[in-house]
């Protein structure tokens, strides 16, 4: 491990070539197809891009939790802490759930066991990673229920799931994960299934407390609003690639890749100029039962070219030239993309350039663009 | 998302004060099950009182009383040796409670061990056991328990044995069936995602939650084993000694005196019918206050 490295931290995690397919009756779902990205320490990444895009696999493979037998992982490597968690054994991955990694999910209501209390369950996470004798486990459980800010702990450790409400059972959750200090949290869409007063209050805590412990954080969501105020850094997938990545501000700033600038139009915005219209991103995802060929976001895309339907672009820097920088403040801006839109276009939602024509589709593929001529003729 | 916006399935305002006296709660106001709860106290108090409440012993008579009617010295008349019959329904109570209780739980033991083996490690061995549970399955109950009576030799545990071998496959499948949809539950995965060991997973979270169908399962199980021992009893396969008051061996040797003395068929069939209807009565009620989706 290489120490500090002007603003560049010790790299935590490296997911290279992720490959994750699922074999099932209908055929082979592509749903991670090449997933490569970094994450230092302390850092905190947000996963952004819609339902089934391939952020939740992503995640569940790096833990490899996928449902079995379906899901399997057919390349690429996921470096924690020098060591490839898709070679490790079964239980040598068991050492490292838990203790060192540790994952929200999405659905308080369902992720704990509904016949043991809070507290059996939290004493069972504890005591499966350390040698505590049950009074010492306990003692932890309260101090880390109080710490999530639920009342009462002492009295609150003996009550069933049933007895809490969803923001309080994602507290328990946020406190089981947290109990073993563990190095890195996975919070896959946290506050998606909590009414939205709740939602600020427990994003709020997992961005405290990941800081004071100075936890690495991977935050998946759909929600740009949550990643805007959450993460140092951003990746922004689509159909299983990784298609932007960039610290939130540059992201933010410029976004650079047809489908961020189309998920950063289709989100009201306070600051929104008056009649400036919301443009949702045409059509619908591809079917993941395809093997990806061309750029996967092309059907829907308004400056697509002709290579796009051909040719998947990798990721490459926004700026060229320059050393190539994974993690930190000073990340680099990666994009996916044969053509992508100006500043001036992104700022617009559409392309402006005199004389482009989104490059029809070649045989066989859908165009999902068919209406959003109309749409542009109203906005002007 | 369903499971966010769900409402309490408790239509009142009481509290919920956990599963179990929550499920208890809702069987207390469900009449048929009620009823069906009495009948088995019934039943199982006959079974256990049966020499305080039984005027004569099971095998007492003279051949002087043979066949009388129903009359008050004799409630349910006398059979063919003058035995009481009312004494021996009652005694009969015994012979099917316990048969009907061990032959349930020698089946819970051996269909639940390969359900929770089969659904717990999954794989080819879920596949291998799978497909012995479905021969078992493919043979019909009744045949199956005359097949390994009349293999095992007659004999009230062979008996036992030979019922448990018909409900076996049926409790298997139940467990396998609930463990699969288990494994892939949210807080199972959350668990592994703690690091819990698969022992544990299964021992701790997944089969104490697979749990209520099985429960339900099983007292509907005790309604059909009582039938079956007393079918094979019936049939001429039930206990060696032919004195043994069986509510399926007394049907048949009171076949033969159908028209002088019809009582001796009513009452050990009514006594098993109303065995069997408490339990059935019990099993669906529980079944509807376990899962409250069931309800309308």
């Amino acid at each position: 491990m290489t120490a500090v490295r002007g603003g560049e931290p010790e790299t935590l995690l490296e997911v290279r070539d992720l490959l994750v397919r699922f074999r099932t009756h209908d055929g082979t779902i592509y749903a991670v197809n090449g997933v490569g990205f970094e994450l230092g320490r302390g850092e905190r990444l947000g996963l952004v891009g819609e339902s089934g895009c391939g952020k939740s696999v992503t995640n569940l493979a790096i833990i490899r939790l996928l449902p079995k037998p379906a899901g399997r992982i057919e390349g690429g490597q996921v470096l924690f802490d020098g060591q490839d968690l898709v070679k490790l054994s079964e239980s040598e991955l068991r050492e490292i759930r838990g203790r060192d990694i540790a994952m929200i999910f999405q659905d308080p209501m369902t992720s704990l066991n509904p016949v043991l209390t809070v507290e059996e369950q939290m004493i069972e996470t504890i005591q499966a990673h350390k040698k505590q004798s049950k009074t010492e486990a306990r003692a932890r459980a309260v101090e880390l229920l109080g710490m999530v800010g639920i009342p009462q702990p002492e009295k609150r450790l003996k009550a069933f799931p049933h007895q809490f409400s969803g923001g309080m059972r994602q507290r328990v959750m946020i406190a089981m994960a947290l109990a073993l200090q563990p190095k890195l949290m996975i919070a896959d869409e946290p506050t998606t299934a909590l009414d939205v007063t709740i939602q600020a209050q427990v994003l709020e805590l997992i961005s405290r407390l990941t800081t004071e412990t100075g936890t690495s954080l991977v935050l998946i969501t759909h929600d740009l609003g949550v990643v805007a105020g959450m993460t140092d850094r951003i990746n922004v997938m689509y159909a299983g690639f990784i298609v932007e990545t960039a610290t939130t501000g540059d992201l933010f700033d410029l976004p650079s890749h047809p489908y961020t600038v189309g998920l950063l139009h289709s989100m009201p915005r306070v600051d929104a100029k008056e009649g400036e219209p919301l443009i949702p991103i045409e059509g619908r995802p591809p079917d993941m039962r395809r093997e990806p060929t061309g750029c996967p976001f092309a059907p829907r895309c308004a400056w697509r070219v002709e290579a796009c339907w051909s040719e998947n672009p990798s990721l490459a820097p926004l700026a060229a030239g320059g050393r190539i920088v994974m993690t930190g403040p000073s990340a680099s801006h990666l994009i996916a993309c044969h053509n992508p839109p100006l500043p001036d276009e992104a700022e617009l939602g559409r392309p402006t350039r005199k004389g482009h024509v989104p490059a029809a589709a070649p045989e066989g593929e859908s165009d999902e663009l068919a209406s959003l001529a109309a749409i542009a003729d109203g906005v002007a | 998302m369903a499971v966010a916006t769900k409402t309490s399935p408790i239509a009142d305002s009481r509290a919920s004060r956990g599963l179990w006296t929550d499920a208890a709660y809702r069987l207390m106001r469900n009449g048929p099950a009620v009823l069906g709860l009495c009948l088995i106290v019934l039943f199982v108090s006959v079974a256990v009182f049966a020499p305080l409440l039984a005027p004569y012993g099971p095998l007492e008579g003279s051949l002087v009383d043979r066949l009388q009617p129903p009359d008050l010295s004799h409630l349910m008349g006398t059979d063919m040796q003058g035995r009481d019959e009312y004494s021996r329904v009652l005694y009969g109570a015994q012979v099917s409670l316990v048969a009907g209780v061990s032959s349930v739980i020698m089946g819970l033991t051996i269909g639940g061990s390969i359900g929770a083996l089969a659904g717990g490690l999954g794989g080819r061995v879920d596949t291998v056991l799978m497909r012995f549970v479905d021969v078992l399955l493919a043979i019909p109950g009744i045949l199956l328990a005359i097949g390994i009576v009349a293999w095992l030799g007659r004999g009230l545990p062979q008996i036992m044995f030979a019922v448990a071998m018909t409900n076996a496959p049926i409790f298997a499948r139940i467990l396998r069936g609930s463990l699969l949809s288990l494994r892939e539950s949210d807080y199972v995965t959350a668990s592994r995602s703690v690091g819990a060991s698969g022992r544990r997973l299964l021992l701790r979270h997944m089969l104490p939650n697979s749990l209520t169908p099985l429960i339900v399962a099983a007292t509907l199980a005790l309604a059909t084993a009582i039938i079956d021992v007393a079918g094979l009893g019936f049939l001429g396969l039930g206990p060696p000694d032919p004195r043994t008051p069986e509510w399926g061996t007394m049907l048949t040797d009171s076949t033969k005196f159908l028209r002088e003395a019809p009582w001796l068929l009513l009452f050990p069939g009514a006594a098993i019918v109303i065995s069997a209807v408490g339990f059935n009565l019990l099993g669906d009620g529980l079944r509807e206050s376990l899962d409250p989706r069931m309800k309308r």
